[in-house]
Parts: structure tokens; sequence; C-alpha cells
């Protein structure tokens, strides 16, 4: 039943994709707890203006694609410190330049570039030695973080004020954080593509949220919904011959849709 | 001691406050009082490090800057109680206090764990922090100021939105915590209630205003008219509006 998982691209594909919705878990909470879920957005949608430069340019898109989700990320927490605006005004103000920015630069390379839905909405056909290198970085950084930073933007999340007086540094943690998510974007990115991404990073955090009562309980829930539902949808795919981003988006949905009736279905009991 | 010597604190270029030079004693407890928008809360700002400034401000004899970059200052806000959306438990909240101390993960919890028995919280060491009352909430967060081991607590209009038997209590608890701590107390509040009661030591501001002194002499109806607006008056100890205004 299972024999498809010997085929050389599934396994590449699983890969990536347990390393993704691994790290997203980890990362995902904080995003949901700091009102920055549209940053998953903001940020694969500006990795497609880098990915328009690298075709322009004639460099890996990988590449320009990172280039240009860091500097974006790091764009985005300097705006929202310095303009004193949100993170979701300049996210919104800046994704869809971003994305104007990607077509106008594909359009304007020499030749018809096939690969365009692949960016947008994934291909597992299309991931390369050097996506799943990528991860495995992303992987390393994540858990870096996490062991040695998590507790101050824990901290950090649930009240800044305090956090600056006892001496957490929180600009460069806030940094840190953005050029890290900013990474795990372009990571996903490769794996679902550009509209898709924001899904793996945000809906398996905000589903655990639901029904999680503690952190780690909500952490350990978002990377176990996120894992599941990209071996499911990476299965489901084959079976049924559909792209695989779109097929993990909807398991992830579903996870969310089940975790929300549940959440429900405690309220209500609590209640009664 | 915390000496504040002509500060002027400004915001996108208009004077919050100007000029303001006073001294809080140790093991006092000291009121900053002032109409809104008079600086009252720039000014523990200032003090707390949250905020650029012109002037100097000193403690414990040591220049601001290089303070606080060994010490925190024990600080609690009124708008802490507004954002938990955050799932912390009373452990971890007081956790925070710790940052500074290099000390293992169960040495971190043991020290927090001795600063919420001391507000009598330990029982709910492991309950959600979004979950407790306003009271409890409270106390968890002055736990955790009292974990930095700091010498001065600087409470900003801890009291708003809480009822008056609920402020009786937190003042009975702050004057408890006070001595045992041996606390220097700055205070923002608007509240003049209490302030006969409590206050060793009254600071008015607004914005530049600041007569300094016990609580009975600065409290004069002049004063308060100048600063509250409508005339107040000192009655058996604690002030009230006049009926006849």
């Amino acid at each position: 039943m299972f024999e498809f998982f010997s085929l050389f691209f599934i396994q590449r594909a699983l890969i990536i994709g347990l390393i993704i919705a691994f790290v997203s878990g980890l990362m995902g909470p904080f995003l949901v707890y700091r009102k920055m879920a549209f940053m998953g957005v903001g940020i694969s949608h500006g990795t497609f203006a880098g990915i328009g430069l690298g075709i322009l340019i004639g460099i890996s898109p990988i590449y320009s694609g990172m280039a240009f989700a860091i500097g974006l990320g790091i764009f985005i927490g300097f705006v929202s410190k310095i303009g004193k605006i949100s993170e979701d005004v300049s996210i919104g103000v800046l994704f869809s330049f971003a994305m104007a920015l990607g077509i106008f630069l594909i359009n304007s390379a020499p030749g018809y570039h096939t690969d365009i839905m692949g960016y947008l909405f994934g291909d597992i056909l299309a991931i390369s030695n050097g996506d799943i290198y990528l991860a495995m970085i992303t992987l390393v950084l994540t858990i870096l973080w996490f062991t040695l930073r998590s507790r101050q933007m824990k901290y950090i999340t649930f009240d800044e004020d305090f956090s600056k007086v006892v001496g957490v540094p929180v600009t460069i943690d806030y940094y840190i954080f953005m050029v890290l998510i900013s990474l795990i974007t372009v990571a996903i990115v490769n794996f679902v593509g550009v509209i898709l991404a924001s899904s793996i990073m945000i809906a398996p955090a905000a589903a655990s949220r639901l029904i999680a009562k503690k952190f780690p309980t909500m952490i350990i829930l978002a990377v176990t919904f996120g894992m599941i539902s990209v071996f499911l949808g990476i299965t489901f795919s084959y079976g049924f011959n559909i792209s695989s981003g779109p097929s993990v988006v909807f398991f992830i949905t579903a996870i969310f849709a089940m975790a929300f009736a549940l959440s429900k279905i405690i309220v209500h009991h609590h209640a009664a | 001691m915390v000496k504040v010597d002509d500060l002027t604190v400004r915001y996108d270029g208009r004077i919050a406050i100007s000029k303001i030079s006073v001294t809080f004693d140790d093991g006092k407890f000291h009121f900053v009082m002032g109409p809104n928008g008079g600086g009252k809360t720039t000014l523990v700002r200032a003090i707390v490090g949250f905020l650029p400034y012109e002037g100097k401000i000193e403690i414990d004899g040591v220049e601001h800057s290089k303070y606080l970059k060994k010490n925190s200052i024990g600080y609690l806000a009124q708008r802490g109680f507004q954002f938990f959306s955050f799932p912390m438990t009373a452990i971890e909240v007081v956790e925070m206090g710790r940052y500074r101390f290099k000390e293992n993960i169960s040495e971190r919890r043991r020290s927090a764990m001795r600063f919420l028995k001391a507000l009598e919280m330990d029982e709910f060491w492991n309950k959600r922090i979004d979950e407790m009352s306003g009271g409890q909430q409270q106390r968890v967060l002055m736990a955790r100021a009292l974990a930095t081991e700091s010498k001065i607590l600087v409470l900003d209009e801890p009291l708003t939105g809480i009822d008056s038997k609920a402020q009786s209590l937190f003042y009975d608890m702050i004057e408890r915590i006070k001595e045992k701590f041996q606390l220097t107390v700055i205070m923002t509040t608007h509240d003049v209630g209490f302030v006969s009661k409590y206050a060793d030591d009254v600071l008015y501001i607004n914005k530049e205003i600041v007569p300094h002194d016990k609580a009975e002499k600065v409290l004069s109806d002049a004063e308060i008219e100048l600063l509250y607006g409508p005339k107040m008056e000192i009655a058996d100890r604690h002030l009230t509006k006049n009926e006849n205004v």
C-alpha cells in the first residue's frame, strides 16, 4: 500500500515536508500569540519578488528568494518598530508590491517560464538538493533558537516592558525571530509555493491554541498537527494524483476545523 | 536613593516633563500624583529605563544607565493586567523576575516559588495567570517585581479599575512587603483617598510643578484645586470631594 514511499521524489518531499512542519510547529504558536499570523503571507510573497529577480539575472531563485525574504522580514520589523504602525499594516502595504515586482521581473526575463505555477503553488517534483539543504539548515537553526532563545521570546510576548526591565535584549531577539521566520518561510515556499506557505506556519498553531491550555502542550500539538497533515497530504496527493501543496493545506485546514469544533464542545461542556 | 536632577523628557519633540528635580529617599512610600497628562507616568518610566531623557538620574549614587546594566527595578504597571492572552502560569511569570540571576532551571523555580509564597500565592503556582482574579494577578505580578530583588519598587497606576475594598487590601500588602523587603516604593496614582494614611512622601507633578513634602502639607486646598480642578478637601485623614461643589 505504501510502496510509493520508495519513490525518490516522494522521499524528498516527505523529508522537506516533515522538517518544515516541525519547525513551523515550534515557531507558529509565537506568531499566533504575537498577532503576527499575517507575517508568513507577507514574507512568502516577498520571496516571490526574489524568485523573479533570480530568474531575471540567472541565479538560483532559492538564494535571491531567501535574500528578499530576510530583507523583507527585517524591513517589516523595522517599519513596525520605528514607524509606529503594526506589522499587519506594513505587511499589507508591502506584500502586494512584492508580488507585483515578482511578476514584473519574471515578465522582464527573456523566454517563457513554465515553472511559475510551481513557485506559486509548489511542485514536489521540483524539490532540489538545495531545497533539502536549506530545510536542514533551517531545522538546525530553529532547534538552536528554541533551546537558547525561546524563553526570551516567551517573556517578550507576555510582557515586553517587563522583559526590558529585567535585561532581555528585546530588539535583538525580535530581529533574530524575524530572520528565522523568513528563513522558514523560504523553506516552506520551496515545498508548497508562495500562495499556500502561510497556512503551514499558522494553521497548526492556531488549531493547537484552540484546544491546548498550556504553551508547551500547544507546541507539541502544533508540531503533531503539521506533521500529520504533511504525511497525509503527500499520501493523498499521490493516491488521487493532485498537487501535494493544496493537498497538505486541505488536511491542515481540516484539522483546524476539527479543533475549532472540539473547542466549542469543550466550552459547551464546561458551561453545562 | 533615587535622585532625579533637572529631568526633561520629550515625546516626538514635545516636552512631557520639564526640569524635574526630586529625591526619593530609601525605605519610604512615595506617592507621585497629578492630573492626567501631567507627566507622572513619564517620570517613573524614565526612572525604570524606558525613555530617553535630558538631565541626570542616579540610583544609590550610581549613574542611571550603568545601574540598569547590572540591576533591574521592580516594576508593576496597570496595563499589565490587560494583555494576558499569552498562557503563562504563575510560576513562569515570577521566573521572569529572575532573568538576570545565573540560576539553573530548578534553582530558578525554587527562587520564584519563594516570592510566590511571600505573597501567599504558592498554592496557585501552576495556574494560568489569565484564569486568575484581578487581585490574584496583581499579587503574582508583585511577586515577579520582588523576584528581581530590587530595593526599588515602581508602581505605575496599579489600582486603575480596582474596587475600593481591593485597593485597601493592596495598600496593606504594599505596606507589609515594604517593611519585609525594606523597599523604596514609588507609586503613581490618581487616587487621593489613601494618601494621608499611607504616603510618607507626596510628589505633585504637572509637567513641572513639584511641591514635594509630607502629604498633609502638600495637599492644601489650593494645590488640590490647581491640580484636580474640582475643589477637594482633606476630611478624616482621607481626601473626599466637597459635597458643596
